[in-house]
Formats: C-alpha cells, structure tokens, sequence
C-alpha cells in the first residue's frame, strides 16, 4: 500500500463481500420458488426475494466500485486521499441506508413502506430495480454526490491518468444517470423510455468506463506492460463501447410503444455491441502475454483473464443472441433475457470488482499476495462460480427456448403457467448450479482465512 | 507494415465519438418524444389509470410479472391480460389470492378495496392499447 | 504515399506504412460496418417491398443530391491538396486547401439541410414509411457525419495555420483526412443507393 488513505478501501470491499453472499443466498432462493412455489410463502414472496436479489447485486458492486475508487485514485494521483475521514463516514451511511432498504423490504409490506418514505409526495418506487425508497434514492445521490466530491478533488490535487480520468467519467455518469430514476410520468411509455437511461446507460454505457478503467489498473499492474500502451487501447475499448452502446439502448425500445423504427437502429447497433467487449478479452490476454513481470498474485491475474471472457461471452455473445428484433419479437421477457442477464452481470461487473479486491485485498492487508494455499482456493473459487455461472444460464437460456417454442411459436400456444410446468426441469438443473454457485463462493470466503504460516507464494 | 498509434488521437475519437452518438442519441429521442403521441394511448389516461399505475407499483408487481415483457419472468405477461382474460376474470382473480395449493406459485392478497381493483384494471387496459408493434405473438404473452 | 521519400531515417528501409493513426482506422472501421448494415438492412427491406419504396424514392431530389456528391468529391480533392502540401513541408498552404474543403462541406450542409425542409414541410418523418425511415437515417446519420468532419477539418485548419504538420508531423492531417474520405465514401454508397438506384 502506498498511500495510508487507501486503507479506506478495505471496509468497502468487506461490505461488497458481505452483501454478495446475502443476494446469492436470495438468489437461491427465488430458484426455489420457481420450482416449489409455496417456499417460503406468505413470509418472503418472489417479488420481495428478486427486490432483495437485485438491489444487494447493486448495493454490493457499488461499494466495489467505490472501494476500487477509494484503492485506485490515491495511487495513480500519487497523492493522498482528499479526506479519509469523509470516506470512512460515507461507508457507515451508505451501510446503514442499505441495510435498513433491505430491512425494510423483508420486514415491512411494500405498500406501507411507500406511504412513509415519501412515495405519495413523489412516486418513484415499484419499478424493476428501482424499487428503493424515496429516502434510499435521496440517500444514494447524497452519497455518490460526497464520494465524487472526495475522488475528484484528490484526482485534481494530484497527477492526472487516463485510467483515473475514465474512471471519474465512469462514476459521475453513473450519478448522473441514476437523476432519471426521480423521473416517473404516469404514460407507462415514457416511464419506461426514461427507465432505460438509468439502466441501460449505466450496465451499457457509462458502467463500461468503470470496468474498463479498473481492467486497466490491475493489467499496468500485474503486467508491468507499459502504461502509454494500456491506456490507449483503454481509450479505442470504450469509444467502441459506448459509440455501440449508447445507440443500442434502441434494442430495448422495440415492443414498449416506441416508434418502430429503433427496431432497426437498435439492432444494427446493438449488433456491434460484441465488438468491444471482444476487444477487451483479445486486449486482456495481449497483456498479460507481453507481461514483463510474473507478477506474485496469480489468482488476481485469472481474475481479471476471467472477465474478459465472461463478459464478452455474457454481455457479447448471449446479447446478441436475442438483441435483432425480429429474434427479440419471440424471446423479449422470456428465460432467455434472464439468462443474458444473469451471465452479463457476472461476468462484466461481478468478476472485475472481484478482480481489483483480489488485486488490492492481499496488499490492504500488508502482504503483496496471499499464500499459495490460499491462491489455490481462491482460483477453485474462480473455476466453481464461473463453471456454475455457465451452467445457470445454460439451463435458463434451455427453458427460455422452450418456453418460447410451447407459449409463442407453436400452433397451439400454451398458457405462460403451464409452459412453467413443462420446462421446470431446467429450473431445477439451474437451482443445483446455483448450489454449486453457492460452494464456490464459501470456497472464495474461505481463502480469505487460509492461514500457510502466514508465508507469501512466491515465484 | 507501421503505422502511428497516439494516445491522443485514441483519447480524441473516444471523447469526440460519445459526444457524437449522444447527440445522435438525444436527436432519435426528441423525435420520439413528438411521435410518441400517436402511440402510447395518452388520450385514454384518466385520473383512474393513473391511480391505478400507483397502485401497480406500490405493490412491487413488477417482481413477479413482466408488463409490455419487462419485469421478473415468474408469473404471467400482464400487458395483454385485459384482453386475454377480461376485467370480471382479473378482479376475481386478484381477491381469490393466495390459492394455498401447495408447491404452486402463490401471489399475495393485497388487500385492495373494490374501487383500487377497479383502478388498477383501467391501467392493465390502458396498457394494453399502447401501440406497441403488436408484441406480443399471441394472446398467452 | 510518399513515405519513402520522406524516410527521415535513411538507414531504416522503407516499409508500406499506415497514413493516419491506427486508432482512426479501428474508428473508419466501426463506422463502416454500422453504416454498412444499415445498407444491408435498407437493401433488405427495399427487396420486401419494392413497389412501396418506388414512388417515393422518385420523389427524391436527385438534382441536389448530385451537386452533393461533386460537392464532397470536391472537398475530398481538397484535403488530397492540403496532405500533399503539408508532406512537402508547406502546411500553411495546406490550409487554404482545407479552407477549400471546408466551404464545399458547408454547401452540402446548406442544400441538404434543404432537403430536410422540403421534406419536413412535404409531412415526411421516420415514422411516415419504411422508406423515409431509411431515407431519413441513412442521410441524417450521414449528414452528422459531415458535421463531424467539418469540425474535424476546421481543427485541421487551425493547427495548419499554426504550421504545426509538415514532414514530420503527418499524424494529424492525415488521420483526419482518412476521416473526411471515409466519410465521403459512405455518401457514394448512400446517394446510388438511396437516391437513384430503383
């Protein structure tokens, strides 16, 4: 650790652990209550299960993304931390505000707990993954809001990077972008036009800045590779990325009342939405071949090869799968966006926040890398989540297709809860990936602790 | 065969090319704003359907069904459910709930009073005349 | 193009050598494939239906789109001038030529821009008919285009002015010529394509 301010990254990083292992254990659950319907019913119903699945996935990748911000800028400005203080503080706000959103989730009935956080003054609440409070949206823009404040001015007193200034582009449109979520007009149309500029600007827009920015950090810093030539192909990934992506948010404007014509500019767009995620795996594995240092954290470095191809495999090739409208027209809302869903999120944005804490963690504890036992484990811990994470969208992308053939296609088309019960062997397949989901996640907890008389692998 | 490859030049395309398809971006979206009118079925939203689009989203029924095939893929399409199953068939349907049969899917009762169901069905039929490129293929969603 | 002439290493030998910054090639690169499907999707959609694109595609102005294409053609000429001026090290001459470029852009925008009202006024919009969805994205797309690379050549102009390209320093010019030809290109797709071919 360079800089005694990145220290504030550490409890960022235990919060985004702590949480990942609440939304998989959710996650679990509603797998469950796909197949056994009544489990768990009336204490935790399927709605409150996702609203508690989805929003933990969030909570824990921004913490991720702010411990990465709180680990990265000091050490590329060279400078410490504008206010430590200020971090710490936003860490145990931010907490709260999440813990007591999911309380409140569990424990209250939805309906009550709009009338008394102010949903009547200004409704924002109810809709997919902006199901927060009021007073949690508030608390969210106030947070990110000081957090900006804090990386900015340390980005400003100290050297300037491009991964730091493409990070800073990252997180200031992802405040930025969120603003939409106050905007709720009763034309269910326009509602869900603007929905998509949270959502899709963030998971493919200005997200794609963060994740290519932390990429880069943990590639200069494993590889050695020169910085000049990470950071230019840093700078043509992400102008692909969001001259591709930002057009492409039309692949979401098909069947909600928009004009027609997005489906043909969403489609030829959204086509080329691959390209830079292709780019980013064929540029993670340049680097790391051109490397001219074997860096000691090997699992840090599978990490970040991992996400190349994750999230090109998730957000490239399973977008693309049902992306062109006229494929889209048969599977929009079926198991097949779930599917795309669940590999994209993993392998974009799970895995790259797993990689900068797999990168940092060891360093934050005062050691360049972990022991071999525990590297060993923890890349088990690679191997069991991401075979588990293919597996689950395998079976989900299997039912999606069955599902679309028995309630869509065919001659005689089947009710949506009778083609449930047809397809429901995937669902259970996809419960046991889960579970093994769940075995490499104890695994990953578990190298945390590995003890080889506290001895750093070395190479 | 060699060739330049700048930072600079890499750093101005990506700076040049966001602001270039935003800008496209917003010009798509302002013609869409003018042209939404003749879609989107405004004309038919009441005083009822919006307080039926409350009532929609302060029961979190987005968590379980899609609406116009957005949402959670547990329970059934209800963009077109006016249609496919009528407003009798939606209202007793929604005071029956939960069935209690065991291993099924369960929805929770609401509790709704007769005019919020009453609300909430003029919102699931304003959303299913949304001209909408005739998504979904059939009736079943 | 007359890079072995300029080898300012003369020990080095002369290899074919890229004019222009590889990242604006990878950037003409994913133009041209988004404007490239775009074709095939119009080309696609016209082979459905050829009998509803027909009469509306002659009721294009194909007088204006012609001028447009000498116009283009022309400022492409231009930047030829001004790389070839730079690379024999009189760059400030060169900006005159991109002056030059600049003003056959400014008319394409001005007639096109015609075009839009007549249309506009003519109660044509993206959502009237495939055809004037295409016509209209295709050209709109397009027409953004030579605003970018206006904006591109107008810099151009500037650092030209300054002296700043010569021998030594092509990178620039020639970068944002290959953005301006490119440009070009697409329209000689676009016009035949869209305009006169029925």
């Amino acid at each position: 650790m360079k800089y005694q301010s990145q220290a504030v990254a550490l409890p960022y990083f235990v919060a985004a652990i702590g949480l990942f292992v609440g939304q998989i254990l959710f996650g679990l659950v509603m797998g469950l209550q796909y197949v056994v319907g009544d489990f768990l019913f009336p204490e935790i119903p399927f709605n409150v299960a996702r609203m508690v699945h989805t929003n933990l996935l969030i909570v824990w990748l921004l913490f991720g993304f702010m411990g990465a911000a709180y680990y990265l800028v000091p050490e590329e400005s060279e400078t410490e931390l504008y206010c430590p203080r200020l971090a710490l503080a936003l860490f145990w706000v931010f907490l709260a505000a999440g813990a007591l959103t999911i309380l409140g989730y569990l424990l209250v009935d939805y309906a009550t707990l709009a009338k008394y956080t102010g949903n009547d003054v200004l409704a924002t609440m109810g809709r997919e993954f902006l199901e927060q409070p009021l007073l949690t949206k508030i608390g969210i823009v106030v947070v990110a809001l000081a957090f900006l404040f804090n990386i900015t001015m340390t980005v400003l007193k100290g050297r300037k990077t491009s991964i730091t200034v493409v990070l800073l582009l990252g997180l200031w449109g992802l405040a930025i972008f969120f603003l939409f979520s106050f905007y709720n007009p009763t034309n269910l149309v326009l509602d869900k036009f603007y929905w998509w500029w949270v959502v899709h600007l963030w998971v493919e827009g200005v997200w794609e800045l963060i994740m290519a920015a932390l990429l880069a950090f943990v590639l200069i810093k494993v590889t050695g590779v020169d910085r000049e030539v990470i950071d230019k192909w840093l700078y043509v990934i992400i102008a692909l990325a969001l001259v591709t992506g930002i057009i492409g948010t039309g692949h979401h404007y098909y069947w909600i009342g928009a004009p027609g014509y997005w489906q043909w500019w969403g489609s030829i767009f959204s086509a080329l939405e691959p390209i830079p995620f292709f780019a980013m795996t064929v540029f993670a594995f340049n680097m790391v071949n051109r490397r001219r240092r074997e860096h000691p954290n090997k699992a840090a470095v599978l990490w970040a090869l991992g996400t190349g191809v994750m999230a090109f495999l998730g957000a490239g090739v399973w977008g693309f799968l049902h992306t062109l409208a006229p494929v889209n027209y048969y599977t929009h809302g079926s198991q097949i966006t779930a599917a795309h869903g669940h590999m994209a999120f993993y392998g974009a944005y799970v895995m790259v926040v797993i990689t900068i804490i797999s990168y940092a963690m060891p360093i934050l504890r005062g050691r360049a890398c972990n022991s071999r036992k525990a590297q060993v484990l923890e890349m088990w811990s690679f191997w069991l989540m991401t075979i588990a994470m293919v597996f689950i969208t395998l079976f989900l992308t299997a039912a999606g297709i069955l599902q679309v053939w028995l309630q869509r296609i065919s001659d005689s088309p089947m009710p949506f809860m009778a083609v449930q019960g047809q397809v429901s062997l995937f669902y259970w397949l996809r419960e046991i990936s889960g579970v093994i989901f769940l075995i490499g996640l104890i695994a990953y907890l578990v190298s945390f602790f590995v003890k080889d008389g506290d001895k750093p692998a070395t190479t | 065969m060699s060739g330049t490859f700048t930072k600079a030049m890499a750093r101005n395309i990506f700076y040049g090319g966001t602001v270039f398809f935003f800008l496209l971006f917003l010009a798509l979206t302002f013609d869409t704003t003018n042209a939404l009118p003749k879609t989107d079925n405004r004309q038919n939203i009441t005083p009822a359907v919006a307080a039926g689009k409350h009532i929609w989203e302060t029961r979190n029924c987005i968590g379980c069904h899609t609406l116009l095939g957005e949402g959670a893929y547990y329970a059934p399409e209800l963009g077109n459910v006016y249609v496919r199953r009528g407003p009798e068939f939606i209202k007793a349907w929604i005071v029956s709930q939960p069935t209690g049969a065991p291993g099924r899917r369960q929805m929770p009762n609401f509790h709704l009073s007769d005019e919020e169901i009453d609300q909430l069905i003029a919102f699931l039929k304003y959303t299913s005349e949304i001209g909408n490129q005739n998504w979904p293929p059939n009736i079943e969603g | 193009m007359h890079a072995a002439k300029h080898t300012l290493s003369p020990s080095l030998p002369a290899e074919p050598r890229l004019a222009g910054d590889l990242a604006i090639w990878i950037f003409i690169l994913a133009e041209l494939l988004a404007f490239g499907l775009f074709f095939a999707a119009y080309a696609f959609a016209r082979a459905h239906d050829p009998a509803l694109f027909a009469p509306e595609q002659e009721a294009l102005n194909r007088n204006a789109g012609a001028i447009n294409t000498a116009l283009l053609l022309t400022a492409s000429y231009f930047v030829v001038r001004a790389v070839h001026a730079a690379e024999a090290g009189r760059g400030r001459q060169g900006a005159r030529w991109l002056l030059a470029a600049l003003g056959c852009a400014g008319g394409f925008v001005v007639i096109k821009l015609a075009e839009y009202v007549a249309a506009f006024n003519a109660g044509i919009s993206l959502s009237s008919s495939t055809f004037h969805m295409f016509y209209l994205s295709l050209t709109f797309f397009h027409f953004m285009h030579v605003l970018l690379g206006m904006v591109i050549l107008g810099a151009l102009w500037l650092n030209a002015r300054r002296g700043r390209y010569g021998p030594r320093d092509m990178n620039g010019i020639e970068s944002g010529a290959a953005y301006w030809h490119m440009v070009d290109l697409v329209w000689l797709v676009l016009f035949p394509l869209v305009y006169v071919i029925r």
